[in-house]
C-alpha cells in the first residue's frame, strides 16, 4: 500500500488524511491540513522555515514522513499562538523590533525562540545565535531577530498569561545601536 | 496536436512510484521485515540525512521500515566491563540527550562536546546517534569522535548479534561493516572520564559538516588516540608509528606529528577546499589539538 | 475621481526638512504586512488552493551547451496523473526579448521559453508538466528523455572573447560595450606622481530568498490570472505575448514575496504557468525547488574590474581608467543595464576629472545573471575603495585624509558629466561608522590577529533617467473617514506598502489603522512601475505624496466652511480636522460626508512622472540616475593566520537616508544589505565546472547563519536632501555595497595583503599570508599583543 490512513495530532486537533507514504510532514500541514506557517524552504533541513514542534521539540517537518508523525503532538506556530487571539509577547517583540522582513522565516524563528526558552529561561545573546544557527534569514541580518528574542527573555514572563499593549508598537527604540554599543 | 493526457487510455497508465511504510516497534521486527524485503527496503531512524536524499531524488525504495518505535531505550547509560566501566548508547538516542546526558558529560566528554557542533537545534532534536554511526559520513564529527574514543557497534541480524570493534566498523564513503540486513542496536564506549581530549575543527559556516575535524582522546598508560574527518573517504585513526614520538610529548614533538599526519594523507577536493587546503587544515588542527590534549593548561577557551 | 494629473518633480529641498516637525513619518509601528507575518497568517505565493489545481514542474537541461536531437515525452505522459507535457512546439510564441538598456546598443538576442533546438546553460527549460499532484510532476520530469549531441562551449568571459571561441548566439558574444570617458585621461596618467591598478574578481552570486519562485494561476473570465512571487507585475504583456494574447486577456497578481532582491525581476514562474494553465484550463501551481532555484535562478554577474588609478603627491585623484567584464551568461536578461550601472558608478564617491571606463556584458555556457540588489553598482565597489586606499599607501597618506581631499560635493559631475544635486554626506557617514565601530579587540589569542577597516559607497536610487519613469497611486476617502490606497507596487517585505501608508497618514491625517493599502494587481490597481532598483519609495511614495495632498486640498474648503474658516488653518490629524488653534474639530468621516453631499471628489489617482533626460552612448555621456545615496561600513576582523579563517568580530554601518520615514524598517534594511554583502564577502558562490553547477544545495550554498556574524550596529543620517517624498533617498540596495570593501580593508590591516578576489575564502586568506611570509607577520602579532 503506497498510501496510509493517517491521524494527525496539530495543534491540540486531530486530522484525519489518506496520504502518499512518501508525503513529508512538511506536505500534509501546508497542503492538506491546510496551515501556511510551515513553508516550504529547502527538503534539505537546513534552512528551518518548516519548523514544527514535535512533542515540543523544534523538527524539520520537510525530514519527516507524516506517515511517521501519527502517534505526535504536532505544534505549528498557530498551536503555539492562535491567529484569532491576542498575540503572544514575544510576537508583540517581533514587531517592536522589526524581527520579521518578509516574514518567510519568522513562524520558524517563533517557534525555535519559544523552545529555547522553555528549556533555558535565562539563555544569553550568544545562546540565542547558538540556537537559531538552523534557522537561516535572508532580510534582518538576524540582529533585530536577537534583539526581540532578548528583550521577551528579560520580560517578566508573568506578562504571557496577561493581555499586553497592542501589536503596534510605538516606538523601536535604538535597540541595534544599543545592542552593539 | 499537443502533448496533453486528453483522450489517453487509463490501461496505458503507469502507476507513480512511492514506498511502502511499516513500522517496527522491537528490534526482532525489525530485522524480520529486513529478511521479507530482502534488500529493498531502507530503515529509517532519524532521517536527517535518508529524508533529503529521498526529497532531492537521489535514492529511491520500496520500502521504508521506521524503526522510532523502538525508542532510545532510557538513553546513555553505563556498564560495568571488564576494563573499566563502558557508556552504552542505544541506537536511537536523541543528539540532543546525548548532549544533555550528565553520563555523556562525565564518560565521554568529547562527545557531548561534539555533538552540540552537529547540525542545528532540529537535526539534534530528530537525529539519532545510531543514525549517524550507520551513515559514517566521514566530515562527521561523530564518527570522528566514536573512532577516537574506541569501544563497538552492536548489530542486530537474521544471524544475531555481533560486535564490531570501531576501528573496523568504517569502510568507505556512507559504508560500514554492516550487512545489508544488519541493524545498529547500540554504541558502546569505554569511559574516558577525567582524561584529557581535543576536538578541532574548521568549518565554512558555523554548524555545517567539517572541511576538516580532529579528535584526539587520551588514554590511561598509552598514546593518545588522532582521528582525522574530512580528509579520506573514512574517518582516519592515524597509525601508530605516527603517534609513536608522542611518547615524549614536548611542543616540537607535537608540531612534528602534525606534519606527519598531515604527510600522511591525500584529500580531495570539493566545493568547500582543495585537498591541498585541507592537508594544510590537518597539520594545524592536530597541533592544536595535541597541544589542547597534551597540555591543557594553555589550551585556548572554545567556542562553547 | 479627478482626472489623472501630471506634474514634473520639483526641486529638492525646498525648504529645510530635518527639524520639521511629523506625527507618523519617523516613528517605526510595525503594522500592515508585519503584523501577518508574525501571526504567520500572511498567504504567500505558495498558499494559494483552487478545486482541481494541478502541479507544474519544468524540466531543465542537463548539458550546457549541446543540440537537442529529440525529445521523448512519451514515458512521462503515460505516468498516471499527468495531464499535460508541453514542449517548445507547444509555445506560441517562444521568445523573450529583453532590451534592457532602453534600446541604447545591445544584441537583440531572443531568450526561448522552452528550448527547441538548442541549450545554451545547465537548467534551461525543455519541457514543462502538470500533473495531478507535486510527486506525480517530479516523476514524469524524470521519464522525459532529451537526446543531445553535445556542442563546444565557453564557460568564462575570457574564453567567450578569445578569437574563434564558439558563438553562444549567431549575432555574437558581447551583448553590449559601454563606454563613458571624460576629461584627458592619457594626459591624467602621464602627469600623475603616482599610478595604481589592480584586478578585482568577484563570483556567481544567488539570492537565496527563503521563498523560492511560485505562483499559482488560473483563468477567470477567459483571462489567464497569475497570482505570483514577481517584483514586475508589468510583465504581463510579456507573457500574453508568449500566449499569443491581446494584454487585456493576462492579469498578474503580486502576492507579498518572501524576499525578492532582483530575482524575481525578470519573470520566473509566470511563462510555464500561463502555458500549464492555458493549455490545460485548469488551475496550476509552480513552486520551483531550492535546488533548481539555486542551479537555474538568475545569479549575480561576475565581473572582473581593471582598474588603473592616477594621482598627484598631495593625493589628488588625477584620472582613471576602469575596464569591466561581465559574465552575462547564456542569454540577456538586464545584464544591458547592469553593467551600465558598473560603468557610471565605476568611480565611486570620488571627484575624477578625467575616466576612461568601458564594460562589457558577455555571453558564456553559464547560467544567465541579471538583477540583484546593487546592480551592478555594487561589485564595483570593492575596485573603487582598493585603488584609494592603494593610492593612499603609496602616498603614505592616512586613508580619511585622502578620501576628504577626494569626495565628490553636491554641484560636481559624476562619470557622465551631469552634477549631483544633492547632498553628498559621506564623510558624516564615515565618522559615524568609524566611531560606533570603536577601538580594536585584542586578539583572542596566539595565531590570530585583529584588523580593521571600512568602506564607502554610492548606489543610485530610481531608474536611468531615459527610460521618463512614472508611477501613479489612488487614494480614497471613505464616507466613515478609513482610506483606501491602490497601488501596483510589489512588496519585497522591505515595507513598500507599509511605507505608503505612513506617508499617507502624514498627509491626511488618518490613523494607520484606518488605512488599507491594496498593492500588486494589473487589473486593480494605478501602474507603479517594478520594486526595482530601489525606486518605489522614490517613485510612488512621491506619488501618494501627491496624491495625499491633492486630496487634502480637494477636502480642505469643505472642511473649513463647515468649521468656519480658511483653508489653510486646518490641522489634519488623528483622524480629525481642526483649526489650528484646536477648535471646532470634525471628524474625517464629516468631511467625507460633507464632500459627497457637495459633490467634491473624496478619490484622488495621480501620476507622478519624474525627472527624463538622454544619455548618448556614442559620447558616453548624458543623464543617467535620478540621485544616489551615500554611506559607509566599517568592519572588525579577526584572522587565524594558520588556517586562513576571517571572523567578523565587529560591524557598523550608517547611511544617509535623507528622511527616515520608518526608522525601524531603514534600521533592518540596512542590518539585512549588510548581512547579504558579508555573505558576499566571504563564503557565498555558485561554483560552475564547465558550466556545471556543483553548490546548488542549501547545505552548500553558504548564506551566513546567526552564527556567522555579528550585530550590525546602525547609524542613520538624514540630511534632507533626497529627491524621494519629504526629502526621503531609497535605502533598499545600497547598505549590501560597503561590506566586500570594508572587509578587504579589514582584513589588509590584519594580514598586510589586500584580497581582491572574491569571495574571501580561508583559502585565499591563506595564499595571501603565504606571499607575506612568516617572519613579518610574527610582526604584526608581537605588535597586536603589545
Amino acid at each position: 500500500m503506497m498510501r496510509t490512513q493517517v491521524r494527525l495530532q496539530v495543534n491540540g486537533v486531530e486530522h484525519e488524511l489518506w496520504i502518499r507514504n512518501d508525503r513529508t510532514l512538511l506536505n500534509a500541514l501546508h497542503d492538506d491540513v491546510g496551515l501556511p506557517d510551515v513553508r516550504y524552504g529547502c527538503n534539505e533541513g537546513v534552512c528551518g522555515t518548516c519548523t514544527v514542534l514535535v512533542d515540543g521539540a523544534p523538527t524539520s517537518a520537510c525530514l519527516m514522513y507524516a506517515v511517521q508523525a501519527e502517534g505526535h503532538e504536532i505544534t505549528t506556530l498557530h498551536g503555539m499562538a492562535d491567529p484569532t487571539q491576542e498575540m503572544h509577547p514575544l510576537q508583540k517583540r517581533f514587531l517592536e523590533h522589526g524581527g520579521a522582513q518578509c516574514g518567510f522565516c519568522t513562524p520558524g524563528m517563533l517557534l525555535t525562540a519559544k523552545a529555547l526558552a522553555e528549556r533555558k529561561p535565562d539563555a544569553n545573546r550568544e545562546e540565542i545565535r547558538y540556537e537559531l544557527v538552523g534557522n537561516l534569514c535572508r532580510c534582518t541580518g538576524y540582529t533585530a531577530i536577537v534583539d526581540a528574542i532578548e528583550a521577551w527573555m528579560k520580560d517578566d514572563h508573568a506578562e504571557d498569561e496577561s493581555p499586553g499593549a497592542t501589536g503596534a508598537a510605538s516606538s523601536a527604540g535604538a535597540d541595534a545601536v544599543e545592542a552593539g554599543a | 496536436m499537443p502533448n496533453d493526457q486528453v483522450g489517453l487510455d487509463p490501461a496505458e497508465r503507469v502507476e507513480p512510484t512511492s514506498f511502502e511504510y511499516q513500522r517496527a516497534d522491537s528490534w526482532d521486527e525489525a530485522v524480520e521485515l529486513l529478511r521479507i524485503w530482502d534488500g529493498e527496503a531502507k530503515v529509517i531512524a532519524g532521517g536527517q540525512s535518508l529524508v533529503p536524499m529521498f526529497n532531492l531524488r537521489l535514492t529511491t525504495t520500496a520500502a521504508l521500515v521506521d524503526i522510532n518505535d523502538i525508542g532510545d531505550e532510557g538513553g546513555p547509560r553505563v556498564e560495568a566491563g571488564d576494563e573499566g566501566p563502558v557508556v552504552v548508547i542505544p541506537a536511537l538516542t536523541r543528539h540532543s540527550t546525548v548532549l544533555a546526558s550528565s553520563i555523556i558529560a562525565e564518560h565521554c566528554p568529547m562527545l557531548q562536546h561534539a555533538v552540540g557542533l552537529v547540525g542545528n537545534v532540529r537535526v539534534r532534536n530528530r537525529g539519532t546517534f545510531g543514525g549517524s554511526v550507520a551513515h559514517a559520513d566521514p566530515t562527521g564529527e561523530i564518527p570522528c569522535c566514536l573512532l577516537s574514543m574506541g569501544g563497538s557497534v552492536t548489530l542486530r541480524g537474521p544471524r544475531g548479534t555481533r560486535a564490531v570493534a570501531a576501528g573496523d566498523w568504517f569502510r568507505t564513503y556512507l559504508t560500514t561493516a554492516a550487512e545489508p540486513d544488519e541493524l545498529v542496536t547500540e554504541v558502546r564506549i569505554p569511559s574516558v572520564a577525567g582524561l584529557s581530549w581535543a576536538f578541532e575543527e574548521e568549518v565554512r559556516r558555523f554548524s555545517d559538516f567539517a572541511t576538516v575535524a580532529v579528535a584526539v582522546q587520551t588514554r590511561q598508560g598509552g598514546l593518545p588516540a588522532i582521528v582525522l574527518g574530512g580528509v579520506a573517504d573514512r574517518p582516519l585513526l592515524l597509525s601508530d608509528d605516527l603517534v609513536d614520538p608522542l611518547r615524549n610529548p614536548q611542543t616540537d614533538i607535537l608540531a612534528a606529528v602534525a606534519e606527519a599526519a598531515a604527510g600522511s594523507v591525500t584529500p580531495e577536493s570539493d566545493v568547500h577546499a582543495t585537498g591541498e587546503h585541507r592537508r594544510r587544515l590537518v597539520r594545524v588542527l592536530v597541533r592544536r589539538a595535541l597541544e589542547q590534549a597534551l597540555h591543557p593548561d594553555s589550551s585556548r577557551g572554545d567556542l562553547r | 475621481m479627478t482626472d489623472v494629473t501630471q506634474e514634473q518633480a520639483t526641486p529638492v529641498a525646498d525648504r529645510p526638512v530635518v527639524g520639521e516637525s511629523f506625527n507618523v513619518v519617523g516613528t517605526s509601528p510595525g503594522h500592515h504586512d508585519f503584523v501577518d507575518k508574525v501571526r504567520g497568517t500572511l498567504m504567500y505565493a505558495a498558499d494559494w488552493k483552487l478545486p482541481g489545481m494541478l502541479f507544474g514542474k519544468v524540466v531543465r537541461s542537463e548539458m550546457a551547451s549541446a543540440r537537442i536531437v529529440s525529445i521523448d515525452v512519451s514515458a512521462a505522459r503515460e505516468l498516471d496523473g499527468v495531464v499535460a507535457v508541453l514542449t517548445a512546439e507547444d509555445v506560441p510564441y517562444n521568445a523573450i526579448v529583453e532590451h534592457a538598456s532602453g534600446g541604447l546598443g545591445e544584441l537583440t538576442v531572443p531568450q526561448p521559453v522552452l528550448a527547441a533546438d538548442r541549450v545554451r546553460y545547465v537548467g534551461e527549460p525543455v519541457a514543462v508538466i502538470a500533473a495531478v499532484d507535486q510527486e506525480t510532476a517530479d516523476e514524469a520530469a524524470d521519464l522525459v528523455h532529451v537526446e543531445y549531441e553535445p556542442l563546444p562551449g565557453v564557460f568564462s568571459p575570457a574564453e567567450s572573447l578569445a578569437e574563434g571561441a564558439p558563438l553562444v548566439h549567431e549575432a555574437g558574444n558581447v551583448l553590449v560595450n559601454w563606454r563613458l570617458e571624460r576629461g584627458e585621461v592619457d594626459k591624467a596618467f602621464s602627469e600623475a606622481d603616482v599610478v595604481v591598478e589592480e584586478v578585482y574578481q568577484t563570483q556567481h552570486v544567488e539570492h537565496a530568498y527563503l521563498e523560492t519562485e511560485a505562483g499559482v494561476g488560473w483563468i477567470e473570465n477567459d483571462v489567464v490570472t497569475l497570482r505570483v512571487s514577481t517584483q514586475v507585475i508589468e510583465h504581463a504583456v510579456e507573457i500574453a505575448e508568449i500566449l499569443g494574447l491581446p494584454a487585456n486577456r493576462v492579469r498578474v497578481i503580486a502576492a507579498y514575496m518572501g524576499g525578492g532582491f532582483g530575482g524575481k525581476e525578470d519573470t520566473t514562474v509566470e511563462p510555464y504557468l500561463a502555458l500549464l494553465v492555458w493549455r490545460t484550463r485548469k488551475p496550476v501551481q509552480m513552486v520551483w525547488s531550492r535546488q533548481e532555484s539555486i542551479m537555474a535562478s538568475t545569479k549575480r554577474h561576475p565581473f572582473t574590474m581593471s582598474y588603473r588609478t592616477a594621482a598627484a603627491k598631495d593625493g589628488r585623484i588625477l584620472g582613471m581608467e576602469c575596464d569591466i567584464i561581465g559574465d552575462a551568461g547564456a542569454y540577456p536578461c538586464l545584464s544591458a543595464r547592469v553593467l551600465f550601472a558598473g560603468a557610471a558608478l565605476s568611480t565611486g564617491p570620488y571627484k575624477v576629472p578625467s575616466l576612461r571606463a568601458r564594460s562589457r556584458a558577455v555571453f558564456t555556457n553559464n547560467v544567465p545573471t541579471s538583477a540583484f540588489r546593487g546592480f551592478g553598482a555594487m561589485q564595483v565597489v570593492l575596485g573603487y575603495e582598493s585603488q584609494i586606499d592603494a593610492v593612499a599607501d603609496a602616498l603614505g597618506m592616512d586613508r580619511r585624509e585622502i578620501r576628504d581631499l577626494n569626495y565628490v560635493e553636491k554641484g560636481d559631475a559624476v562619470t557622465s558629466g551631469e552634477p549631483i544635486t544633492t547632498a553628498v554626506a559621506v564623510a558624516e557617514t564615515r565618522e559615524k561608522a568609524l566611531a560606533r565601530l570603536g577601538p580594536p579587540n585584542p586578539p583572542s589569542g596566539p595565531g590570530k590577529v585583529v584588523g580593521q577597516g571600512f568602506g564607502n559607497s554610492m548606489q543610485p536610487y530610481g531608474r536611468t533617467i531615459w527610460f521618463r519613469d512614472h508611477a501613479s497611486a489612488w487614494v480614497t476617502l471613505q464616507s466613515d473617514g478609513t482610506l483606501l490606497i491602490r497601488s501596483g507596487v510589489t512588496d519585497l517585505g522591505a515595507g513598500q506598502a507599509a511605507s505608503l501608508c505612513q506617508i499617507a497618514a502624514e498627509i491626511l491625517g488618518v490613523p494607520l489603522d484606518d488605512i488599507s493599502v491594496y498593492i500588486g494587481d494589473t487589473a486593480l490597481n494605478p501602474p507603479a512601475g517594478g520594486t526595482f532598483a530601489t525606486r518605489q519609495l522614490y517613485m510612488s511614495g512621491n506619488a501618494i505624496l501627491r496624491a495625499s495632498r491633492k486630496l487634502r486640498d480637494q477636502l480642505a474648503p469643505v472642511a473649513a466652511a463647515l468649521i468656519g474658516t480658511e483653508p489653510d488653518d486646518l490641522e489634519w490629524r488623528a483622524g480629525t480636522v481642526s483649526r489650528r488653534t484646536g477648535q471646532g474639530e470634525l471628524t474625517l468621516a464629516d468631511v467625507a460626508r460633507a464632500a459627497q453631499d457637495a459633490a467634491v471628489d473624496t478619490s484622488v489617482l495621480y501620476t507622478w512622472r519624474a525627472p527624463a533626460g538622454r544619455f548618448d552612448p556614442d559620447v558616453g555621456q548624458g543623464g543617467t540616475f535620478p540621485d544616489y545615496t551615500f554611506g559607509t561600513h566599517a568592519a572588525e576582523v579577526e584572522v587565524d593566520v594558520e588556517t586562513g579563517a576571517v571572523r567578523l568580530t565587529k560591524y557598523a554601518a550608517c547611511h544617509d537616508v535623507g528622511r527616515s520615514i520608518n526608522p525601524m524598517r531603514v534600521r533592518g534594511q540596512i542590518q539585512g544589505g549588510a548581512m547579504q554583502g558579508i555573505g558576499y564577502a566571504l563564503s557565498e558562490e555558485c561554483v560552475m565546472v564547465d558550466g556545471n553547477p556543483t553548490s546548488t544545495l542549501f547545505a552548500n550554498y553558504l548564506i551566513p547563519s546567526s552564527m556567522d556574524a555579528p550585530d550590525i550596529m546602525v547609524d542613520i543620517v538624514e540630511s534632507g536632501e533626497g529627491r524621494g517624498p519629504l526629502g526621503a533617498r531609497g535605502i533598499g540596495e545600497p547598505p549590501i555595497g560597503p561590506p566586500a570593501a570594508a572587509l578587504a580593508s579589514a582584513i589588509e590591516n590584519a594580514i598586510g595583503r589586500r584580497p581582491t578576489t572574491l569571495p574571501f575564502t580561508p583559502e585565499r586568506v591563506l595564499a595571501l599570508l603565504d606571499q607575506r611570509g612568516g617572519d613579518d607577520l610574527s610582526h604584526a602579532e608581537e605588535a597586536q599583543e603589545r
